[in-house]
């Protein structure tokens, strides 16, 4: 590399990394992500369960069945013995939400009426379980159940599992690192569109205030283009990597107050409880959540998978860029770049379900959809070193023909102005670019 | 001794030849004029001798060295279409384009403080460019340009967007650069700017070279056919004139190209002092903008001849 392109570089990261966009970016952007995965699941546990209605239950049996059910939510349920064409006026006048009468025939037949004002599944979905719970319980001992068959009953069956490895048998996180995977890459999928179009934009803002022009009668167009890649690589390199120091500052800093909180005797009796040998490394159990080890291999394989995925898209976006006058127009040129990014996207979930499979495999050697769904493979599971290696050179290969067919339609680009080109004209000057 | 040495270059876009065997050299230390009507070829021209488009045939020189990327930090270019960083301060703007022509930083911020003093913008080192006047941004461009004190300095309407009082300051600056030794193309459609600072110009027409040579020659080979006529009186005289062409005229001031050469001009003044006081007679060589007109004309002619 020589100094045009080194000057270029440093322009290009320098510019970028003292901006506040990415000040503010960095630090935000972890907080931004949490919430979007919290957000949904806090909307959906608040919006299930948190219904305000009170039912009013009508018990006309005498094994206390209403006032077990009052016991298991006074909140939402209460007792009553009203007439029902009383009930029936609460309802409307809006006193009540509704009521339930239960009776002999309820138990009998294992079905209830239940009148209501209408509106909302979550309430009646509740009632269902609660009551179908005691009903249940009352038929089974109607039937002979004794207590300790009822107890079988209650308990579920629970499935714990062991991996087999080479240095003995681990607990089994599958379930854990398939999340992990899932979110890097979600991460990298995020990433190389983010950075992507900042390339791109780069380009066109080039372009469009005629800087070009000056820039490229002082360095060669493909200097020009790769120390601007390269640049901007490093700024999200930089990103990626103060989010993973934030991260294990996170993770140790939850872990030391952790166990700050709790006795030395509740670790062991925690452990005694998981009664399950341990995994090799560090492994952090946060009320009840256990965070798994996470590979120092995984974390090399998100950023070489990280970065080979933006260096593949990135000289196809300044590609894009430099064949377009603005913004607007570039949206359109765009498809055939961002779709290769969507679609592995939308086959994260089958790969995670079953990562050894052929489809996977296959899917994950597909040098334009490697980077996301590699990075999931590794997450999820134990990749065959031929696999990595074969991603390794397949996404290197690609990466440079990326780069010889961008920096021929960027030659001829940076310097065309006015008419809006077709896919027609960037292989024309793919051919005029010697 | 000579810094470029263009050498039948063509460059074609589709089946339009933007410069068809272009061939013309520039001599050190002298402001060359490359002139030519809108959509002649002079930017594709301007370009190819910036490195920036590859001739498809013919090649050229700088120093007797085949142009390649390494010369182009011996180059300065104003593009036509200025282009500066929006969201940069004038200081780092400068410093990366020097940055670029291969001047280390800290020469490159002293020589920027003493451009920056020269051209009356000290004290804006730390503006962002967008916050800049157009006439403000293009001192800085100018400055760019200049910075990496490049032999060659390539200027496209280095003056547009300059007011009067800018304009001279500028043009001083490229007088003072000449005597330095250094050379300058500049690219105009202003003739009264190549009137005052060309030694030597080319003009291209529809990818052609059609004029090149020393200014003064050009004009001694068009001869002394411009004649200018102040009077007072009555300007009745200008019909009996004849194998003239009236370029201008005023109530009491005429300007006319002769057409022949054998005009006597002693007659025009007679035909004129019959009717009024000549109180200027004045037969010099044509002017540019005649030249260029001229030119131009003649080419359109030979076309529809054909």
């Amino acid at each position: 590399m020589n100094n045009k392109i080194i000057t270029i570089i440093s322009h290009e990261y320098f510019t970028r990394i003292k901006s506040k966009g990415f000040i503010i970016g960095t630090l935000l952007g972890p907080l931004f992500l949490i919430l979007l995965i919290v957000i949904p699941g806090l909307v959906a546990y608040l919006s299930a369960d948190s219904t305000s209605k009170k039912i009013a239950i009508v018990d006309k049996t005498n094994f206390g069945i209403g006032q077990k059910l009052v016991n298991l939510d006074t909140s939402k349920y209460y007792l009553s013995d009203k007439s029902e064409d009383e009930l029936r006026r609460q309802v409307l006048a809006g006193e009540s939400d509704g009521f339930v009468v239960v009776d002999e025939n309820v138990i009998s037949s294992g079905e209830a009426l239940v009148f209501t004002s209408g509106g909302g599944i979550g309430f009646i979905t509740s009632l269902e379980g609660n009551l179908g719970d005691i009903i249940k319980q009352k038929q089974l001992k109607d039937a002979g159940a004794t207590d300790d068959i009822l107890k079988l009953i209650d308990k579920p069956f629970k499935i714990k599992t062991l991996k087999v490895t080479e240095r003995g048998e681990q607990k089994d996180y599958t379930e854990v690192y398939a999340a992990i995977g899932y979110f890097l890459g979600f991460v990298i999928y995020f990433l190389m569109f983010a950075y992507g179009s900042l390339v791109s934009r780069g380009v066109i803002e080039e372009k469009a205030n005629r800087i070009i022009e000056v820039v490229a009668s002082s360095a060669k167009p493909f200097e020009i283009m790769m120390g601007k890649v390269i640049g901007i690589g490093l700024v999200g390199l930089t990103q990626v990597t103060v989010w993973i120091i934030l991260g294990f500052a996170a993770i140790t800093i939850a872990g030391t107050i952790f166990s700050g909180s709790i006795s030395p005797e509740q670790i062991a009796q925690l452990q005694n409880q998981t009664a399950m040998p341990q995994s090799s490394g560090t492994m952090l159990n946060i009320a009840g959540l256990e965070i798994p080890a996470i590979s120092p291999w995984l974390i090399i394989g998100f950023i070489y998978y990280f970065l080979i995925g933006y260096f593949i898209y990135a000289t196809l976006f300044a590609a894009i860029g430099s064949a377009v006058d603005q913004e607007q127009d570039a949206a359109q040129l765009q498809t055939p770049v961002t779709l290769p990014i969507i679609i592995p996207i939308l086959l994260v979930f089958n790969v995670i379900s079953n990562p050894d499979s052929i489809l996977a495999i296959i899917l994950s050697l597909i040098p334009f959809f490697t980077p996301i769904l590699m990075t999931v493979r590794i997450a999820a599971t134990q990749v065959p070193l031929w696999q990595i290696l074969a991603s390794i050179v397949l996404t290197v290969g690609t990466f440079f023909l990326c780069l010889k067919i961008a920096a021929r339609i960027y030659r001829v680009g940076i310097l065309m102005y006015g008419k809006k080109p077709t896919f027609k004209d960037l292989f024309k000057w793919m051919r005029i670019a010697k | 001794m000579e810094i470029l040495e263009v050498k039948n270059v063509t460059k074609r876009f589709g089946n339009y030849a933007a410069a068809n065997n272009v061939s013309f050299t520039v001599e050190s230390g002298q402001i060359f004029g490359l002139l030519g009507p809108n959509g002649a070829g002079k930017t594709t021209l301007i370009r190819m001798i910036n490195n920036i488009l590859i001739p498809d045939e013919g090649e050229i020189y700088i120093f007797d060295e085949k142009l390649n990327s390494n010369l182009q930090n011996k180059i300065g270019y104003l593009p036509e279409e200025r282009g500066l960083y929006k969201k940069l301060k004038v200081m780092e703007q400068i410093v990366y384009f020097a940055r670029l022509k291969g001047i280390p930083k800290s020469t490159a911020i002293e020589c920027a403080r003493f451009w920056l003093n020269k051209l009356g913008a000290s004290g804006w080192e730390n503006k962002k460019i967008q916050e800049l006047s157009k006439g403000m941004q293009q001192k800085i461009q100018f400055i760019t340009t200049i910075l990496h004190s490049p032999e060659l300095i390539i200027l496209d309407e280095p003056f547009s967007g300059f007011d009067p009082i800018n304009t001279e300051l500028v043009k001083n600056i490229l007088l003072e650069l000449r005597d330095e030794g250094k050379t300058i193309i500049l690219s105009t459609h202003v003739m009264s700017q190549v009137e005052e600072l060309c030694d030597s110009i080319c003009m291209i027409n529809k990818g052609k070279l059609v004029l090149d040579g020393k200014v003064s020659e050009i004009k001694s080979r068009y001869g002394r056919n411009h004649l200018v006529v102040e009077f007072d009186g009555s300007d009745e005289f200008i019909k009996l004139l004849e194998n003239v062409e009236i370029l201008n005229r005023s109530n009491s001031r005429l300007e006319l190209k002769l057409l022949n050469q054998s005009i006597n001009t002693n007659d025009i003044f007679k035909t004129v002092s019959e009717f009024a006081t000549v109180t200027r007679f004045d037969l010099s060589l044509p002017t540019m903008h005649e030249i260029f007109i001229d030119t131009v004309a003649n080419q359109q002619g030979d076309k529809n001849e054909q």
